[in-house]
């Protein structure tokens, strides 16, 4: 079986936090089935603690004097015979001249694109423009995050679009295998950027509220996550407005230990994703998800990617129908029967379709097809020149 | 580049080349032969069709000065002309890739003036528009290079010409992409600077060449590419999920005759019915892949070999019903 001696390059420079992201976590599983080496390559922007997660994968910073784009042309330019396997993510444009530089030295060498695109970003791609749409030449493999967008691109673009989801490494959430549904408590979890326009967490809060009233046992609502000046304020005025609801509302900041994060999982029976927009499925999803948590979900692209079609979890379309949001959560609420089955379904389901080995077992067969085609154009290419 | 007319000559002229489009040409006596209605008109309009002829040439020049294109359609009336009066008969043309104001209008004019019924018929710009018009349904085509240079759809267009009409493409670009090298080896070459306009006359190697190269033959020589891949596909299907033990070459080899498949029907797209065919093509390769990833790792094949029958039985249902 080959090995190959992997890269991963960003777009920009990488932050600890997207070390264990999708953008590096499945280059990294791809590297532990069939890598020889892992590359990470960037300008350096703080610490890294959650490397320490990622034995093996290897950091290494450009200059920082240079521009991250400019100096990782450099770097590619000067160590393409020590790459086999190039991972780039999001589709940017200012990737073009470095997919260029790699594919010219090295015709055999493999590009992986994973796009990280939503609907409305994709549809706005350049596509007319020369250098951009050679870019998306020169990659080999495309892939994106949500099959509704998959289906746009292949009419869009008329070139496979290979999908794979935003997913979970399993090895790094050893307490999600023995969770069990009985320890879950009556919780609401979200986990995100609070009150950004995208994560549109005014919707679950009011939506909750609505909920709430209605219920006969009372349910807590937890947010996770940096705060925006804004939603500081709106939150202020809803315990204002609403002083019995307002003690059931949890806003904890940000939560970097892991550990920790990881209980509010184990304890969370339904996560909410109350987003107007996501590129593909949030790695949050994925999270939950692996503790059994049933999810509720507006209509972003992954939505039925998420809920296998509204199977193990729900969705409400309209990321501004408070009423509709509130409707759907108060049914989850009520249906323990459901959530307690879903349970299991759900973890049943992120095993079989998100688990990033079993992804990297589907990107590997792609990949080592793509070498063989590789390498017998480059073949074609010998004879056409000397015979 | 600039149009003019004299007494007895059209001119087309750009810095110091110059061309003589036409020359006017001695006219029988034609008196007593009523029955050509170009005659009829000739004597109703009090203008002959010499002057009618300088007119358009000199409204042509007024209409676009700045066109790249002028050269072109100067070039393409001295084409049409000889059709035009060959006989009574009312002419059908068609234009692809032609504005349809200004220079259509010109030579809808000249074709009324000559025989009242014949039409000139401007297609959109869109290689399908030639679905519209049926096989040997026109006397003339003027299809415009530059606006579609695929040679799939000039030989659609060339199927539109009866046998004995002209089909005319031409281009204001000055060079020819290499696809039509062959095709235009055939024709009669008429240039002035960048424009050019190649004459075909209509006859059965042409109509036997453009049937060879046209859409039809495209679609069938994919077709006949994914059915040759069919029958192996379905045993490896077959096999694959009554066994998911089967070799990694047996799934690696599925999977590359569905790449190509996949790869094929995207070339088909703009013909499919049903467009979702290269992504049905997809998900079954990745069933595929999720099969021998799962068997390979040693986990419970089961659902995906569920997940595969399902993708498998959809895919060839939507691929008989497209093609056969």
């Amino acid at each position: 079986m080959k090995k190959y001696r992997m890269c991963m390059i960003p777009a920009y420079p990488l932050e600890n936090v997207q070390i264990l992201k999708d953008r590096v976590i499945l280059p990294y599983v791809c590297y532990r089935q069939f890598g020889e080496s892992l590359t990470l390559i960037t300008k350096p922007a703080g610490d890294y603690p959650y490397l320490t997660y990622l034995p093996g994968a290897n950091l290494v910073f450009l200059p920082a004097e240079e521009a991250h784009m400019e100096a990782a042309i450099r770097y590619v330019a000067a160590h393409y015979n020590e790459i086999d396997l190039l991972f780039l993510f999001s589709s940017r444009g200012s990737y073009a001249d470095l997919a260029r530089t790699y594919k010219s030295l090295r015709p055999d060498g493999i590009i992986y694109l994973k796009l990280d695109a939503n609907i409305d970003w994709a549809n706005a791609l350049p596509l007319s423009h020369k250098p951009f749409a050679n870019f998306l030449r020169d990659c080999d493999i495309i892939s994106c995050e949500a099959r509704r967008l998959q289906a746009f691109l292949y009419k869009k673009w008329r070139r496979p679009v290979e999908y794979i989801p935003n997913g979970v490494y399993l090895p790094l959430y050893p307490e999600a295998a023995d969770v069990r549904y009985e320890e879950k408590e009556n919780m609401i979890l979200t986990v995100g950027r609070l009150g950004t326009a995208q994560k549109n967490t005014l919707l679950l809060l009011y939506a909750y509220a609505l909920a709430f009233v209605e219920l006969k046992t009372p349910w807590d609502l937890v947010l996770i996550g940096s705060t925006t000046p804004e939603f500081q304020a709106d939150h202020e005025e809803f315990c204002r407005k609403f002083p019995s609801i307002a003690p059931h509302v949890h806003v904890t900041g940000i939560i970097e230990d892991k550990q920790t994060l990881y209980q509010y999982y184990r304890k969370a029976k339904i996560f909410a994703l109350p987003s107007r927009l996501e590129g593909g499925s949030p790695n949050v999803f994925s999270e939950a998800a692996v503790f059994g948590c049933t999810v509720i979900t507006t209509g972003v692209d992954a939505a039925d990617d998420m809920t296998d079609c509204g199977r193990v979890g729900r969705i409400c379309a309209d990321a501004e129908d408070i009423e509709g949001f509130s409707k759907e959560l108060l049914a989850l609420c009520r249906d323990s029967d459901y959530l307690a089955r879903n349970f299991h379904d759900m973890r049943a389901y992120i095993r079989e379709c998100f688990d990033y080995e079993r992804l990297a077992g589907r990107l590997r067969l792609l990949i080592d097809l793509q070498a063989l085609k590789n390498n017998a154009r480059m073949e074609q290419d010998y004879e056409a020149v000397y015979n | 580049m600039k149009l003019s007319t004299t007494d007895t000559s059209v001119i087309l002229e750009e810095d110091a080349l110059s061309l003589t489009l036409s020359e006017k040409p001695a006219f029988p006596d034609y008196t007593n032969v009523t029955a050509r209605p170009q005659i009829v008109y000739y004597y109703k309009e009090e203008e002959t069709v010499w002057e009618r002829y300088c007119l358009c040439v000199q409204r042509l020049g007024e209409s676009c000065p700045d066109d790249p294109f002028l050269g072109c359609y100067a070039l393409l009336l001295r084409q049409l002309y000889p059709l035009l009066l060959s006989s009574s008969q009312p002419k059908n043309v068609i234009a692809y890739g032609m504005p349809t104001d200004g220079v259509a209008q010109i030579y809808q004019d000249l074709m009324t003036f000559l025989q009242k019924d014949s039409a000139l018929t401007v297609l959109g710009p869109s290689p399908f528009a030639f679905t519209a018009a049926a096989e040997g349904s026109c006397h003339a085509l003027l299809y415009c290079l530059d606006a579609s240079p695929l040679l799939t759809a000039v030989c659609d267009a060339i199927e539109k010409v009866r046998p004995g009409g002209i089909f005319l493409l031409y281009t204001a670009k000055g060079t020819l992409p290499a696809a039509f090298s062959a095709l235009c080896a055939q024709a009669e070459t008429d240039n002035f600077s960048s424009c050019t306009v190649f004459r075909f006359s209509v006859n059965d190697a042409l109509l036997t060449f453009a049937g060879e190269n046209g859409t039809t033959a495209y679609v069938s020589s994919y077709a006949e590419k994914i059915f040759a891949a069919l029958d192996d596909l379905r045993n490896l299907l077959r096999k694959m999920t009554a066994d998911p033990s089967l070799a990694a070459d047996g799934f690696t080899y599925a999977a590359l005759l569905l790449q190509q498949t996949e790869e094929n029907l995207l070339a088909l797209y703009d013909y499919l019915e049903n467009d979702a065919l290269p992504i049905l093509t997809n998900r079954l390769k990745e069933g595929v892949l999720d099969l021998a990833a799962a068997a390979g790792n040693g986990f419970d094949t089961a659902a995906y070999r569920e997940k595969l029958t399902q993708s498998s039985e959809e895919f060839f249902t939507a691929l008989e019903k497209e093609f056969l």
